[in-house]
């Protein structure tokens, strides 16, 4: 079976974590985070590929206290840019991010979540902005960890993407 | 050089002299340089003709092969490796009986082989855990399987392993994906996702590395958590991760290079050029399953040692005791047996020692004391391991004077004998026969020097005075006034005769004779010189008759009392008729004697004195 090295970044409480806790194998305890910066989860995905066991490498959001370590990026075949939908400075954050990531890894097989979209009443993100991100070239889909909402769909994408189909 | 100078010298020649000598030159070049030009022109088709290349490799390819394997280096197996196996799957899909032909010989062997292994661990651990369930430790053991829930097996393997190799990781190194990943059976239950624990060992490795800024060739090289370790090992393009439980040797980490560097050359394009396909690795199992290890602790020899001397040294102990027990007992038995045998009437015991368990004994017996022999018996000991000897002696015991006495005297059953400082004391009673005889041999029964017959009655004796006073109870009863008997009193005479005659014989026994005084009363009615004469003559009466049944006329001595001598008062008519009566009197002296004589006399004299008295009552 093809394994595929996915890595999930974003700020500080944007909800990666919830966007894996709910929807993927896991063993370890979350403090990870928090002591290594990093905690590994499995996601099995069903392709047109076949199927494909996707490594998921949650990486802890950067704030004021921890910087994020770009070398638990290495190796990696695409990413899961996370933004909190009802923040827009995560938003970004996370563009900002993705800017050092490309610098150091190249382009990459990648997907702009917005998450917490079960949220919709403190929704920051206007249809202006999201024209402004797929000008840019990004396909950002809303999700909702909560609710389950666009994220089989992302972790599908993103698969068949580092497959590169 | 030279071959130049060789050139230039015929064409100098040539200008000057004739062509003749040109020719003359050729044929010296070729006598010079033929065998060389001939040698180079055969390399050259020799290196050109592929045909005589193959031949002249052909020549030294097993050779060579040879010798690079003798170097040791793993890379000629690594080259052919493929080949062959390439081969072998060609040879299996053309023909599969081919191989299975050639293998037939070489299965069985390994089957049996195999199976005979997985036998033997499994007894092995079989045998472990057996011996570890009957000691204190494997009791301890059996409390933690109980208190932890684990199942005993696998709580002794934990105690009793040195270490034990659980999982091994091939890991891409850049992605931390898992190339390849081996647990060992027995874990293979509690083995997590091998895809996460890669994914998080790379990752701590570069937590690490990050951390402490140290230089990419550095790495982590083992994590410890309690019992358990994490020995890593890092190649250009691989982690090599092995989780051991327990303490392995430093040459294990040797090992774990060797296989790494293995892999990274055999592997060095797929690790390189890795998409997240491991299906590549699958041909690096055989390589990782060699650092699947076990090792058991070694049996400690020491400690064993201690134990087996133990309980050799117990069982001997047990054996001494034993032994010591058994001797003492045996020689508490024999002293037993001494001490009654020093109690023993009529055994005098000088000198005695025991050889082991046999008894040695020497002494004096009398012949009439207790066997020996049914001592030894009696006292739970065998006969045949007693040396008794006992010289035969007279023994002045009391007890054995009075045996000799009675074996001597053959008392009757109503004679008992003892003896009292050696006085024989006869008690009972006993026929005067057999007392004469008992005076007679008592002074010569050895022992003996007194007798004391104070409590021995004459049972003769006894029987003539039970006659005598049978004799004498007995009243003859008269009618008022006369000397005739009461009809009914007949019978009482013949009676009277018989005791006579029975008490004669008796006392001729005694030597003596016997006086029978025939004594006649009368009631106190009529006048006293009546009843007198009739008294006398109720006396005379009864002699006549016994006289007339043949009683010695001496014997009997008939006197009349008269009323002088009432048997009752005569209140009563009862009292009155026993008064008219004749009773009897007994008495002995020896025979011959001046006194029977005189009774003999007496009784003739009153037998004739007349019946002069008139009738009274």
């Amino acid at each position: 079976m093809i394994q595929k090295k996915i890595c999930m970044l974003g700020s500080f409480s944007v909800g990666k974590t919830s966007l894996v806790r709910r929807f993927v194998a896991t063993i370890f305890d979350e403090h990870y985070h928090t002591t290594i910066g990093v905690k590994i989860d499995k996601k099995i995905v069903k392709t047109d590929g076949g199927e494909v066991t996707l490594v998921l490498w949650d990486i802890h959001g950067e704030d004021v206290y921890q910087k994020m370590r770009m070398t638990y990026l290495r190796g990696m075949s695409g990413y899961l840019l996370v933004a909190d939908g009802t923040r827009r400075q995560t938003l970004d954050d996370a563009l900002a991010l993705n800017e050092r990531v490309v610098q150091e890894f190249g382009k990459l097989p990648s997907l702009l979540l917005l998450n917490k979209f079960d949220l919709t009443d403190q929704w920051e993100i206007d249809s202006s902005q999201m024209s402004k991100l797929a000008a840019a070239g990004w396909n950002a889909i809303n999700t909702s960890a909560k609710t389950g909402d666009g994220v089989e769909g992302a972790y599908l994408r993103l698969a068949q993407a580092a497959q590169g189909k | 050089m030279a071959e130049q100078a060789q050139r230039r010298a015929p064409m100098a020649l040539a200008q000057e002299k004739s062509t003749d000598n040109n020719h003359a030159y050729e044929e010296l070049r070729h006598l010079i340089v033929a065998p060389e030009t001939e040698g180079l022109a055969a390399v050259e088709e020799r290196l050109d003709n592929l045909e005589k290349r193959t031949c002249d490799v052909s020549e030294v390819v097993a050779e060579a092969i040879e010798m690079r394997r003798a170097t040791g280096d793993q890379a000629l197996s690594d080259a052919l490796a493929p080949t062959i196996q390439e081969t072998l799957r060609e040879s299996v899909r053309r023909d599969p009986h081919v191989l299975a032909d050639a293998l037939f010989p070489v299965m069985g062997p390994a089957i049996r082989k195999s199976i005979t292994e997985t036998l033997r661990g499994m007894l092995e651990s079989f045998n472990e855990a057996l011996d570890n369930s009957f000691s204190a430790r494997g009791l301890k053991w059996r409390v933690e399987a109980m208190r932890t829930g684990k199942p005993f097996a696998e709580i002794v393997m934990m105690h009793s392993l040195l270490y034990r190799v659980e999982q091994v990781f091939l890991i891409h190194r850049e992605t931390g994906l898992v190339l390849n990943h081996l647990v060992a059976p027995t874990v293979a239950a509690q083995a997590q996702d091998p895809d996460l624990v890669a994914g998080m060992l790379s990752a701590i490795q570069q937590f690490v590395r990050d951390s402490f800024k140290s230089k990419d060739s550095e790495s982590l090289a083992s994590l410890n958590i309690g019992d358990l370790q994490v020995w890593v090992e890092e190649s250009p393009n691989a982690i090599l991760a092995a989780v051991v439980r327990g303490h392995a040797p430093a040459d294990f980490r040797q090992a774990m290079n060797e296989v790494l560097e293995d892999i990274q050359r055999y592997f060095s394009s797929a690790l390189a050029n890795f998409k997240g396909d491991a299906g590549p690795f699958r041909a690096a199992d055989e390589r990782l399953s060699k650092l699947l290890e076990i090792r058991y602790k070694e049996a400690p020899e020491e400690k064993k040692k201690p134990r087996a001397l133990l309980i050799a040294a117990g069982i001997a102990a047990a054996l001494l005791l034993g032994w010591v027990l058994y001797v003492s007992y045996a020689s508490w038995q024999w002293s037993r047996f001494l001490a009654d045998l020093h109690k023993q009437p009529g055994i005098v015991v000088v000198s005695t020692a025991t050889h082991g368990r046999s008894l040695h004994v020497e002494g004096f017996r009398d012949p009439l004391a207790a066997d020996p022999k049914a001592l030894v018996s009696q006292a739970g000991l065998d006969p045949e391991k007693a040396d008794l000897q006992l010289a035969p002696y007279y023994s002045l015991d009391d007890a054995m004077v009075t045996k000799r006495a009675e074996k001597i005297l053959h008392p009757p059953s109503t004679v008992r004998l003892s003896t009292k400082g050696g006085e024989l004391v006869a008690e009972g009673s006993a026929p005067q026969q057999w007392i004469t005889n008992l005076e007679e041999r008592t002074p010569l029964i050895a022992g003996v020097t007194g007798l004391d017959e104070s409590h021995l009655v004459n049972s003769n004796l006894q029987q003539l005075f039970t006659l005598k006073s049978s004799l004498e109870s007995v009243i003859l009863l008269f009618p008022l006034g006369r000397a005739e008997l009461e009809p009914d009193q007949d019978q009482k005479i013949a009676e009277i005769e018989t005791r006579l005659r029975e008490l004669q014989s008796q006392a001729d026994t005694f030597h003596q004779s016997v006086n029978v005084a025939l004594v006649g009363h009368s009631d106190t009615t009529g006048i006293e010189g009546t009843n007198l004469v009739l008294s006398q003559q109720r006396a005379e009466q009864i002699r006549r008759l016994l006289l007339r049944n043949g009683i010695r006329r001496e014997t009997l001595r008939p006197t009349g009392v008269g009323t002088t001598q009432p048997l009752r008062n005569e209140d009563s008519e009862e009292g009155r008729q026993l008064n008219r009566s004749v009773t009897f009197k007994v008495s002995f002296a020896p025979a011959g004697s001046a006194a029977a004589n005189a009774a003999a006399a007496a009784a003739s004299t009153s037998t004739n004195a007349p019946p002069a008295t008139p009738p009274g009552n």
